[in-house]
């Protein structure tokens, strides 16, 4: 089990709360550190002073934020050495085409669209959790930041 | 016979021998009746542009007599610039030593007249030129029309050009809407789903049965509205998205389809028959949501059926290839018909059968794209069969 926190870029403070309650009912008990705005994602993982890069195990990214919106953050996040292997999954509310294709020209690793019902959210968590947390073999360089 | 005229370095000598057979030799009256019963302006002028003779419509167009005009020359008529012009077509004549065809145009009083005009040079016994003679045809009204056709054609472009900028404004408008719709009414949406869970999860104590089953009451009303949304999205996605035309076959695509609703609902005894060869050439995303739709309501629409039965084939009517799907389900009234393929519109109750009547409405929207047609027939509680085509009997027709 990856035991690097989560990074949830989001927002809706409903859907923080959400994210949070289901990977506690998941028991997925990674720390989770929210970034409420685009600007805030790339403070944390570029980080102007002489702070460390923010390491998260997982970046769960909306599409739609303020100031910088999530595709940028994604941009950003594959243009640098130090994220580009990072394990980003795109969560929002649209299934719009356009981000969809846009997110994985961006090198998403994956898209999923945030369910309207709340235990298929839960479910999803679960499967994406799992997934990243403990089936998936991250690569070895992100991690140590070189 | 005008070539061997027009040439010639005695014109009346020349006109003569075409008339050989005859005993009388025409003469010069006769000549000038024949250029002065033409509406033709015709004239000849020396080489130093000095106006030998005129005919007849030159002297009413130019409102001057021949005795008047002979011996002047075109700059003495003319605007210098027109003048040049004649004069130069002359010399071009007279130096090429055969008939020459120009466009030529002289101001006149209703306006400038524009002239087709063939100038040839009067040669003498050495061959030299001495004159030049020209008969100028007006092509004014020709032109004014071609004008006109050009000037139409302008303004049908420049139409067509703004129309289809309005149009592209309108698709982008509608494209932000629906991306709007996808996210911001699904947001909270999400938000009153969480929250009627998490009453349920940790008040469920604190609330009494009725209670219990407002909260229910709230969660089922939020799915039917999420699933109205995705609806509403599709229908607006099929009148989008861009037709890729490419050969799609019906026969795999439903038996694909039908194998992920029996997925679904494996428990249910529908007997489903699919003809194997139904090929067509569409859209094939467009195309699978259209038959998912129809398929998808005729397993719906035989949820109550003890003996189930689906089927999907096609058959000629009238020269066309006509797709069907077939079922013996709890069919539909024929009076409201009409109303079948209106989005939001249902013929059923919500008791009775689920859905929002956005489905039929989008098979519509995707068969009309393709230039294609959908009716249905039914008798109520006997089934319904819907029948469609893909492509237009025309085939260059695409309606949008």
């Amino acid at each position: 089990m990856n035991n690097h926190p989560i990074m949830l870029v989001e927002d809706n403070p409903d859907d923080v709360m959400f994210t949070l309650r289901a990977f506690k009912q998941n028991n997925i008990s990674n720390e989770i550190v929210v970034a409420t705005d685009g600007e805030r994602a790339l403070d944390l993982l570029f980080p102007e002073s002489d702070a460390a890069p923010f390491n998260p195990a997982l970046v769960l990214l909306d599409v739609k934020l303020p100031k910088v919106d999530g595709l940028e953050v994604l941009r950003r996040i594959r243009s640098d050495p130090r994220t580009q292997s990072l394990p980003v999954v795109v969560l929002t509310t649209s299934s719009e085409e356009t981000d969809i294709v846009n997110s994985y020209k961006l090198g998403a690793n994956s898209f999923v669209r945030k369910p309207v019902i709340f235990d298929d959210f839960v479910h999803a968590t679960k499967v994406l959790g799992v997934y990243w947390l403990l089936v998936n073999q991250a690569a070895p360089d992100w991690h140590t930041g070189g | 016979m005008a070539t061997e005229f027009m040439p010639g370095e005695h014109a009346p000598d020349a006109a003569v021998a075409t008339e050989q057979h005859h005993d009388l030799p025409v003469g010069q009256d006769q000549l000038l009746a024949l250029i002065d019963n033409t509406n033709a302006v015709i004239y000849m002028r020396d080489l130093d542009g000095r106006y030998m003779v005129v005919n007849r419509e030159y002297e009413r167009l130019f409102g001057l007599r021949r005795n008047e005009i002979v011996g002047l020359t075109d700059h003495d008529l003319f605007p210098k610039e027109v003048a040049d012009e004649f004069r130069a077509n002359d010399l071009r004549a007279a130096a090429s030593g055969k008939p020459v065809h120009v466009e030529e145009f002289a101001p006149n009083d209703d306006g400038p007249r524009w002239y087709i005009t063939v100038k040839f040079p009067l040669l003498d016994s050495a061959g030299q030129a001495y004159a030049v003679a020209g008969i100028s045809t007006d092509i004014t009204a020709r032109r004014q029309a071609e004008e006109q056709v050009r000037k139409l054609n302008a303004e049908l472009e420049q139409r067509v050009r703004e129309r289809t900028a309005e149009l592209e404004t309108t698709a982008r408008e509608l494209d932000a809407f629906a991306y709007s719709v996808s996210h911001d009414l699904r947001a909270p949406l999400r938000s009153i789903h969480g929250f009627s869970r998490f009453l349920e999860e940790d008040y469920s104590d604190r609330l009494d049965d009725a209670g219990r089953e407002y909260v229910a009451r709230i969660k089922s009303s939020v799915a039917k509205m999420g699933q109205l949304i995705d609806d509403l999205l599709r229908l607006s996605r099929a009148t989008r998205t861009e037709l890729n035309r490419e050969p799609v076959d019906i026969s795999a695509l439903a038996t694909e389809i039908i194998e992920e609703i029996r997925g679904a609902e494996p428990d249910r005894q529908v007997e489903v028959d699919i003809a194997s060869g139904l090929v067509t050439t569409g859209d094939s995303h467009l195309l699978r949501l259209a038959l998912d739709n129809l398929l998808s309501n005729a397993w719906k629409f035989t949820g109550k059926c003890e003996h189930a039965a689906i089927s999907v084939g096609s058959e000629r009517q009238a020269s066309e290839q006509v797709f069907f799907v077939r079922d013996n389900g709890a069919g539909f009234n024929k009076r409201y018909e009409h109303k079948l393929f209106d989005p939001l519109q249902r013929l059923h109750t919500a008791d009775e059968f689920e859905g929002n009547g956005i489905g039929l409405a989008i098979v519509h929207r995707i068969l009309s794209r393709h230039g294609g047609r959908i009716w249905a027939e039914s008798e109520l509680g006997k089934g319904a069969t819907f029948f469609f085509t893909v492509t237009s009997s025309s085939p260059d027709a695409e309606p949008s």
